[in-house]
């Protein structure tokens, strides 16, 4: 198991979600993709931690810090989710252009 | 003494000051004895100084510098602080020249005391006499030629506030305009020739500008240039042709004002710093020739005016104008033992004349001569110094103006024959029209009986100094020519190196070494200068020794000028002494065109006015000129090219330049932005995704692959 190994592993992971993010209809599954993408990179810091500074744990705590920080986003997305939700009943996407201006 | 001489022109300034300052105006007042005391210590003075010369215990020429002020200068190529000097030079002619103007002037002023009795500005009048005369003193005295100029200059306006004390009236107004203005514009020749002298001397001191032209180290174009400018000056000041049109005006003043710019100060002023420079003139032989033969002029045309004139003011004023002529044409002749003399008897009887004339015109309030006639009845003391002082003028035998006037014309016999005998008509021209003006106003019987019978003599004031001044015009030619002491106080000045004779390139080149005080070779001449000063200084000599044997009119030339002289005089008081005067109007009435020349003065006023008016004109075309042609063509013109090329410049700049600017602004705003927003405006968040996706790769692939 080499650096390369986890490096292709978490690639994967992060080309899924972006495809996941970019393609699916429902928002759910828009925030399962950006879930996936947090956790590439969490792979990716642990990885790097192990083989560059195998003394230290820095990166595994960064990894632990961001697990958490995305915890909390994905608290405050399933809020908005809901909120939007209440508004126009629907959760697919496309249906969304509060943005458009 | 004469260590105190520095005080002759101070205290008359002083006392000037306090007279004007000094207390309030009041017809009353008794501040003009201070200026009279003032006068008297100069005279005194002056008189110590020409006595103690003649006694022989004064030694002149005396000479007492002071520093004035330093700067610094370059001259001929070096650099040095240059002390300007000021000081007394008191030689032989200044001493007998103060010794005349502060009598004159202490005369007139006794005079004015009385004469001047009612004025409203009484004090006033007082204070300019004291201060004329101090500037006259100072042009005396002085050792800086600057120092000389600046007196020269106050006289200037001494003059002025003087011809128009009676400023409201327009004669006196517009006569002290024309003289300030003619004498300002003779100035400005003075003024240039100073400054030339200083350009090549280097110093305002009269005796190093006379060792500068002594050695002959100054060029002869230079020096003519001076001596030119100097004569303009003295003619402008002195009243020489074609400039004397200010001073028969210049009788618009009080009368006895009249007499001191007529006798003492202002018009001797001229003949006095021709005198000073002389040695100029004999370095410029060309300036010499000019001022002999303006002289001449000036003797003729205003000897010929006065012989028709009826104004006794006029009469006087023209003949000073006359006999300031002879002064000139004797100085320019080489006789300059001959001019100063004449300038100083001419002081006293000229003075003694206009107080005589004032003296008549305050007893019978007009200048009319033909409405005065058999005064010597009434006005014995007058009718006695006048004829003294015409007797002075005439050149009659043993006054004091034969001795004067045979020296003038034994001067200018041996300079030319031509000028001699026109000299000689205007000399016979004097006599006939002083014995006329003295018939007409004292002979005869009474023409105006009112006027006679008003007519009384004046008081003691009035008088004294004519009695004064009769004495010295009856005895001061004698008393000077006796034992041939003229020529011992007026000696000839000579300069030993003609310019030219000396090699000037060497001596402009060891001039300004002697330098730091610029004292040209005084003390150390190069052995060359000093080698030729010799020579040439031997030939000035036999030069002058063969003047001074033949400095005397031929017996029988001496004996017929006296004689024309006499006959002259018996002829014109046979004509206007009677009851009628058939023989004068038969003249007039004859020569009726001639007379209209002599009455129009010649139609030299006419001459300077139409002068100014074509000037006028001329002045006035330029502005047209400058108004319409070069205005219109250059400056609007230019400013009209300046307004096309910036209509030009801004076309071109919204056409081409904004439009291109404006193309630019457009295409991004229509075409690019609005091709963005296009893409964009759906709202959709996983299209905004995909670009930043997109966007991301392309930078990552952009840093990666580099």
């Amino acid at each position: 198991m080499t650096l390369a190994h986890y490096m292709t592993v978490s690639s994967l992971l992060f080309l899924i979600g972006i495809f996941g993010a970019l393609t699916r209809r429902n928002i759910i599954g828009v925030l399962m993709s950006i879930e996936l993408m947090f956790n590439a990179a969490n792979l990716n810091l642990a990885a790097f931690d192990r083989f560059l500074h195998p003394s230290g744990a820095v990166g595994q705590t960064l990894a632990i810090f961001t697990m958490t920080v995305a915890a909390a986003e994905i608290v405050v997305g399933l809020a908005l989710l809901l909120a939007i939700y209440r508004n126009t009943d629907t959760t697919y996407v496309e249906d969304f252009n509060l943005l458009k201006g | 003494m004469i260590e105190h001489a520095y005080l002759i022109p101070l205290i008359p300034a002083a006392a000037s000051f306090i007279i004007l300052f000094g207390a309030k105006e009041d017809p009353h007042s008794p501040l003009p004895w201070i200026g009279i005391g003032a006068m008297a210590i100069c005279l005194a003075m002056a008189a110590s100084i020409l006595w103690g010369f003649a006694a022989g215990t004064v030694a002149l020429p005396y000479e007492q510098n002071w520093t004035w002020f330093s700067f610094a200068t370059t001259i001929g190529g070096s650099s040095f602080v240059y002390p300007m000097s000021a000081g007394v030079l008191i030689d032989p002619p200044a001493a007998l020249v103060l010794f005349a103007v502060t009598l004159v002037s202490l005369m007139v002023q006794v005079y004015s005391i009385s004469y001047m009795h009612d004025d409203k500005r009484y004090k006033r009048y007082f204070a300019f006499v004291s201060f004329f005369t101090a500037a006259m003193l100072g042009l005396v005295v002085s050792s800086n030629l600057l120092v000389t100029f600046m007196c020269w200059e106050l006289m200037g306006v001494t003059s002025y506030l003087l011809i128009g004390f009676w400023f409201e009236r327009t004669g006196p107004n517009e006569a002290q305009k024309k003289a300030f203005m003619t004498t300002k514009l003779a100035d400005s020749g003075l003024y240039l020739a100073l400054l030339l002298i200083y350009v090549k001397v280097g110093s305002f001191q009269m005796t190093q500008i006379y060792q500068f032209f002594n050695h002959g180290y100054m060029p002869a174009a230079a020096a003519t240039v001076c001596g030119l400018g100097v004569l303009f000056g003295a003619m402008g000041k002195s009243a020489q042709f074609p400039l004397f049109i200010w001073l028969p005006d210049a009788m618009e003043g009080p009368t006895p004002g009249s007499a001191l710019i007529h006798a003492a100060t202002m018009v001797a002023a001229g003949i006095l710093v021709v005198s000073k420079l002389f040695f100029v003139f004999l370095a410029a032989p060309v300036a010499m020739e000019a001022a002999a033969w303006i002289g001449l002029a000036t003797a003729f045309l205003a000897a010929s005016m006065a012989l028709v004139s009826y104004d006794i003011k006029r009469v006087l004023a023209f003949s000073t104008v006359s006999q300031l002529g002879f002064m000139m044409c004797a100085l320019g002749c080489g006789g300059y033992t001959a001019g100063l003399f004449h300038l100083t008897t001419h002081a006293f009887f000229k003075a003694l004349l206009f107080l005589g004339a004032g003296s008549v015109i305050h007893s019978v309030h007009t200048n009319d001569m033909r409405l005065m006639g058999g005064l010597s009845k009434k006005m014995p003391i007058t009718f006695v110094t006048m004829l003294i002082a015409v007797y002075a003028i005439n050149g009659l035998p043993f006054g004091a103006g034969y001795y004067s006037k045979d020296m003038i014309l034994a001067a200018v016999w041996n300079h030319s024959h031509a000028i001699f005998w026109i000299l000689l008509v205007a000399a016979l021209m004097t006599a006939f029209y002083m014995t006329r003006l003295f018939a007409l106003t004292f002979l005869g019987d009474d023409r105006d009986h009112e006027k006679f019978h008003h007519a009384h003599e004046s008081p003691a004031l009035i008088t004294v100094p004519l009695i004064v001044l009769g004495f010295l015009s009856a005895f001061s030619g004698a008393g000077l020519a006796h034992h041939g002491f003229i020529d011992k106080v007026l000696p000839a000045p000579t300069i030993a190196v003609q310019p030219g004779a000396a090699p000037s390139a060497s001596a402009m080149s060891e001039a300004p070494s002697a330098e730091t005080r610029p004292v040209p070779a005084v003390g150390t001449p190069t052995p060359s200068a000093s080698r030729i000063d010799s020579e040439s200084s031997v030939v000035a000599r036999e030069k002058s020794g063969e003047k001074r044997e033949e400095a005397e009119l031929p017996s029988w030339l001496s004996l017929t000028v006296i004689a024309l002289v006499i006959a002259v005089t018996l002829l014109s008081a046979a004509m206007y002494t009677g009851p009628k005067f058939a023989a004068a109007e038969w003249l007039r009435s004859t020569f009726a065109p001639a007379v209209t020349v002599l009455d129009n003065r010649w139609y030299l006023d006419a001459a300077f006015l139409a002068l100014v008016a074509l000037c006028d004109q001329v002045a006035a075309l330029a502005f047209w000129i400058d108004d319409k042609v070069v205005d219109r063509v250059f400056v609007d013109g230019w400013g009209l090219l300046m307004r096309l090329f910036a209509e030009l410049s801004n076309f071109l700049d919204i056409s081409l330049v904004d439009a291109v600017v404006d193309g630019f602004g457009g295409l991004s705003k229509d075409v690019v932005g609005e091709g963005l927003r296009s893409l964009v405006v759906d709202g959709q968040v996983q299209e905004y995704l995909m670009y930043a996706a997109i966007a991301f790769a392309l930078s990552a692939t952009l840093i990666l692959t580099r």
